[in-house]
């Protein structure tokens, strides 16, 4: 089964240059990895991979889900990390993961020891960085889709992410090597 | 039908973001109210208040509120707050649920601004009677949500949207005032109230937060 499937998907907002057409499958399990030559690039790719901007052309689908049919099943699937560190500090955590749990529906108490697991996995990470991942991944996404994750934190994310489905978009190659676990990085157009 | 949990985790989060504009908000509204010149005779009988008493009874919480609701409602901006954008935008969310929650904050801290400013008038004995001010604040919450379209777009159509929020508002006063038509007003601010809120709900259904 495919996570994420992009086909020909081209986004352009008028003010910036085109983006795509972007042709990519991320297979259940993968860690795929997209360099970008801009900040803004890297942004709106992940983006579209999340389902959060919509594909001006071509089809972008997360599962078996259209994300301009069926805009929540497709964030049931698909989690998204932004690029930019949380307002978020340690006192925190029990407040914020029990937000990240109402807005997905799921039981707070359970949402709790998922997240204190994960942050063991996160341990050493910033709670401005680690926080936002524990808040995206407590809702069992099958794949995580993160804009421009740091490069210090690779292993840490890696581990946290588990056997979930990653993609990542990346403006710097090294970042890019960090996170591809399979050798699958796709080269931009 | 909108799921409780996930609206009221996105109200209280906003309304936590906003504390400190709510806390000078009714504080605005209180000293409003307080200093408003009223030379009126207190406690009119509402069969006998002629035009100079329904507007000061209706100019500050109709046309003061209305603007404080306006200032709540654009505080919403995408931008703002984009940690609290980012995870709601990313949550398996309707818009038109999307939509209601985030309408719930500003139309919160707006009632809170006209009760404040009505309590104010109270104390000092020009308060207007319950209809009048039912019919005020009904006119803050349809300007509020009206001006919440202005939050999800840029240039000169969120003007507009300031604009015909200014009109409804001015309408109203217009119709209790000059007119005594305090149900006909209320009707416009009510099926006012009610688009906007759905304007809102499908404009942030095809928002690309970028």
């Amino acid at each position: 089964m495919i996570a994420i499937r992009m086909r020909d998907a081209r986004f352009t907002d008028g003010a910036h240059a085109e983006i795509g057409p972007l042709t990519l499958d991320v297979p259940l399990g993968a860690s795929v990895v997209r360099p970008c030559a801009s900040s803004h690039e890297a942004a709106i790719v992940a983006r579209m991979a999340a389902g959060l901007v919509k594909a001006r052309s071509g089809s972008v689908s997360i599962g078996d889900y259209d994300p301009t049919v069926q805009p929540v099943h497709c964030k049931r699937l698909a989690a998204f990390v932004g690029h930019d560190p949380a307002h978020l500090e340690e006192r925190d955590f029990a407040r914020y993961i029990g937000y990240r749990a109402a807005l997905c529906d799921i039981d707070p108490v359970a949402a709790l020891a998922d997240a204190e697991e994960l942050m063991e996995r996160l341990a050493g990470v910033h709670p401005a960085f680690a926080f936002p991942i524990v808040g995206a991944l407590i809702a069992s996404p099958i794949v995580v889709v993160m804009d421009r994750p740091a490069i210090a934190f690779a292993s840490h994310i890696l581990a946290a992410v588990g056997p979930r489905a990653l993609f990542s978009t990346h403006v710097d190659r090294a970042a890019a090597a960090a996170f591809c676990t399979d050798g699958r990085i796709l080269h931009s157009a | 039908m909108m799921r409780a949990r996930p609206m009221f985790a996105i109200v209280f989060a906003r309304l936590r973001a906003e504390r400190r504009a709510i806390g000078y908000t009714i504080a605005t509204a209180v000293i409003a109210g307080f200093v408003a010149p009223h030379g009126i005779e207190a406690r009119t009988d509402p069969h006998y208040a002629s035009v100079a008493i329904r507007s000061i009874w209706l100019a500050g919480p109709m046309l003061f509120c209305s603007a404080l609701g306006m200032i709540s409602a654009l505080l919403q901006v995408a931008g703002r707050d984009p940690d609290l954008d980012l995870c709601e935008l990313g949550a398996p969310i309707f818009g038109r649920e999307l939509a209601r929650a985030r309408a719930l904050t500003p139309c919160i801290i707006a009632s809170l601004a006209t009760f404040s400013y009505w309590g104010a008038q109270w104390a000092r004995g020009f308060a207007a009677p319950p209809s009048y001010f039912i019919l005020a604040w009904v006119t803050v919450l349809a300007a509020t949500l009206v001006t919440l379209s202005a939050t999800v777009r840029s240039g000169p159509s969120r003007w507009l949207y300031v604009g015909i929020a200014a009109s409804i508002t001015s309408l109203c006063y217009g119709l209790a005032v000059y007119a005594n038509a305090l149900a006909f007003g209320m009707l416009i601010a009510l099926v006012a109230g009610f688009i906007a809120l759905r304007q809102y709900g499908e404009t942030l259904a095809r928002f690309d937060p970028l």
